[in-house]
């Protein structure tokens, strides 16, 4: 069975074409640039060198419509016809209280999604449209919706809920809800599979680290709590996001610069974090070449990005009373060898023992702690399309 | 560009019937820029037109200016601004307008007179080069569309559209339709208001529309309280603020629009209506004659520094 995967941005689409259940890949890459100068679409084939094709792309359907037509053709094509394609998997970002699990998208799904756009206003229009497009361009062919909050939907109460009138909550649903939950789950679910271990029995610590970066504490297989709120800007210190910040001090310098709503809401998701910090940028490449060099304010991002993580992973021990794994995953967790270091120097009291000649591994699955350690400490890189297509698959065999 | 993805197309329906993708602006002076730039942020391609090579790209210069402004006060970032600004051309030529779904006539009303010659001259312009089925606006505010909608052959694609300054900030754009304007036009634009995040008011044409004939005569009315010298310009515009919950009193926001256009605005709904609660203040003429023409020149009722009124130019006479 063939699973195409969508992951729809503002302007760009990542895709990968899955074949079902042997999880092999017969082609991924990129629709980039949708509406903008430059459009184009790159393929990634496996024994074939890279493509990239350019052209005027207006829309996401016109970029899906193309990607399509690519898929087979003569040239480029790893598919002879349409009907060779038996689901899509979308990537959606908020699903509100909706839905806690993947699911079959009908048009009371896409109502459902609509009406969570107000909790997500940067990110399910694109998820939207991926979905509009694939029902014009192919509408008899089952289409899931896999969410990035339905893995944190098993959050409690107590966790979920914000200290602010609870008449707020119950008018206009706000509370935490958590990002990220695919990968999430994913690299939680392969932690356990790795160490032949049963995830109902484990407590795990996930730090998804990227240019958006989130930790999640993990009871049983179950999302107990998570660092992103109601929208990603919560907990940790991101590229260019906040993280946790003081609604006071918000609220000063809001009124000190005499910002609009609008205007503030940029400040705190474009212009802060490492990037606002640093003055430098907010690729950790960078900060560490410019700290290297001297620059005070690029060290100092460094140091507030790896102490915000570790403050979290000293919260999530608590809150789930002790930790059997601690996983690392996301572009940084995966591959910036300085900042895991920098996250888990002096955990040892946690019963946290690393193995030194493995600290520097970067972007593969590797254990980091010692076989006596009483943590886990892993990293796995994370498969989001890969948990979307398995999802997929799963509803689509039930069928 | 050469295109390696057409030869991919499945010959789907690409783009939804209706969709607005390009927006002409013809005359870009404060209020055109901003338009420009509020279309190009909501990712539309924009198109103007203004009269020489000099001026487009002082046009240009300005509309930077705007963007960094906008990027000191963290509302966009660097890369936006690429962004906007690539989504963006700059003109002499009407038949640059060919693609153009929307085509917004906005030429500078600080002039007294209507202009109503040239509009229509420029409505002609636009129609000559565009498709059957491109709307062609006017922002106007005390004018009538169907004055300028005579001079199309498609009348049904003429409609008023009014933007208030500062066009960024506020969520209403005011729609004038006339006897000729087609729901076609009217539901295109409305979309298109949505488009760039406002909520079209839709009215039938009056001159004045809703805000600008409220707001006269509360105007000339600040202007009486304050020549009887009952109360001095801040005071009345600190009192209203509170009482109509508006950000800035008569005063001020008079001099943001500029007194020019203000007493404009008064002479043509002086001449349409004849009452007398359109009829220009005295003060408002003494103060235009004196170029004390409000925000832009730094002097109006107030005097500016930067963007702040520091102190009154005029104060009345019994109050010590």
């Amino acid at each position: 069975m063939n699973i195409i995967v969508l992951n729809c941005g503002s302007s760009s689409i990542k895709y990968q074409l899955f074949d079902m259940p042997s999880k092999k890949v017969l082609v991924k890459g990129l629709v980039e640039k949708i509406g903008l100068k430059g459009s184009a679409i790159k393929l990634q084939r496996e024994g074939k060198d890279d493509t990239k094709l350019t052209g005027e792309i207006l829309d996401h359907q016109q970029g899906i419509e193309f990607l399509l037509g690519i898929l087979i053709s003569k040239e480029y094509g790893v598919i002879n016809s349409l009907d060779e394609i038996n689901a899509v998997g979308h990537r959606v970002v908020h699903a509100g209280e909706e839905y806690s699990g993947s699911i079959m998208i009908t048009n009371e799904v896409i109502g459902a999604l609509e009406r969570s756009t107000e909790l997500a206003p940067l990110h399910n229009p694109p998820n939207l449209k991926g979905i509009y497009a694939m029902t014009t361009l192919l509408p008899d062919i089952p289409q899931v919706g896999v969410f990035d909050t339905a893995f944190h939907q098993t959050m409690p109460e107590h966790v979920y809920l914000y200290a602010i009138p609870y008449v707020l909550y119950e008018k206009y649903r706000i509370r935490r809800y958590g990002f990220h939950g695919t990968s999430h789950k994913y690299v939680s679910a392969r932690a356990c599979e790795l160490l032949k271990l049963d995830i109902k029995k484990q407590k795990i610590i996930t730090c998804h680290l990227g240019n958006g970066s989130s930790i999640t504490a993990i009871k049983n297989g179950k999302s107990y709590d998570t660092s992103m709120g109601m929208t990603p800007t919560e907990g940790l210190v991101m590229g260019t996001r906040t993280g946790d910040i003081d609604p006071g001090a918000l609220l000063h310098f809001a009124e000190k610069e005499d910002l609009s709503i609008e205007y503030t809401r940029t400040l705190i998701n474009k212009f802060s974090g490492l990037q606002g910090v640093s003055g430098v940028s907010s690729d950790m490449r960078d900060l560490e070449n410019a700290a290297a060099e001297g620059n005070h304010r690029a060290q100092l991002a460094l140091d507030m990005f790896a102490y915000r993580v570790k403050k979290y992973i000293g919260a999530y021990a608590a809150a789930l009373e002790g930790a059997d794994m601690l996983v690392f995953t996301g572009g940084i967790g995966e591959n910036d060898t300085e900042t895991r270091k920098n996250i888990l120097q002096g955990l040892e009291f946690m019963g946290i023992e690393l193995d030194p000649e493995k600290m520097d591994v970067r972007g593969e699955e590797i254990i980091l702690s010692t076989p006596e350690s009483k943590v886990t400490v892993l990293v796995v890189p994370t498969d989001e399309e890969l948990m979307i297509a398995k999802d997929a698959y799963e509803i689509i065999s039930a069928l | 560009m050469n295109s390696q993805l057409s030869k991919f197309s499945l010959g789907k329906e690409l783009t939804p019937k209706g969709k607005i993708q390009t927006v002409g602006i013809i005359g870009c002076g404060t209020v055109g820029q901003q338009v420009v730039l509020q279309v190009a942020s909501y990712g539309m391609d924009v198109i103007f037109l203004d009269v020489s090579k000099e001026r487009i790209k002082q046009i240009f210069v300005d509309l930077e200016l705007q963007l960094d402004k906008i990027i000191n006060h963290w509302g966009i970032t660097a890369s936006e601004k690429r962004l906007i600004l690539s989504r963006i051309k700059g003109t002499m030529y009407y038949t640059d307008f060919s693609k153009c779904d929307i085509v917004i006539e906005t030429i500078s009303s600080r002039q007294r007179g209507t202009l109503i010659e040239l509009r229509r001259e420029i409505f002609k312009k636009v129609e000559n080069v565009v498709r059957k089925d491109t709307i062609i606006c006017s922002s106007l505010s005390t004018l009538m569309i169907s004055d300028l909608a005579i001079a199309l052959k498609i009348r049904d694609r003429a409609v008023g559209v009014h933007f208030i300054e500062p066009v960024d900030k506020t969520k209403i754009i005011e729609v004038m339709r006339c006897m000729s304007t087609s729901v076609k036009t009217l539901e295109t634009i409305t979309r298109f208001a949505r488009m760039i995040n406002k909520r079209a008011v839709k009215i039938h044409e009056s001159p004045g529309n809703i805000s600008t004939r409220i707001l006269l005569p509360v105007f000339n009315e600040a202007c009486e309280v304050l020549m009887e010298g009952v109360a001095s310009v801040k005071d009345i515009d600190d009192t209203m603020k509170e009482i109509m919950g508006y950000h800035v009193g008569p005063f001020e926001l008079a001099d943001r629009i500029g007194l020019d256009k203000i007493l404009k605005y008064m002479d043509n709904l002086y001449a349409e209506y004849g009452e007398r609660k359109y009829k220009a203040s005295p003060i408002l003429k003494r103060l235009v004659r004196a170029n004390f023409v409000g925000k832009y020149v730094g002097k109006g009722f107030y005097n500016y520094e930067g963007d702040k009124p520091v102190s009154n130019t005029i104060s009345c006479a019994i109050i010590k």
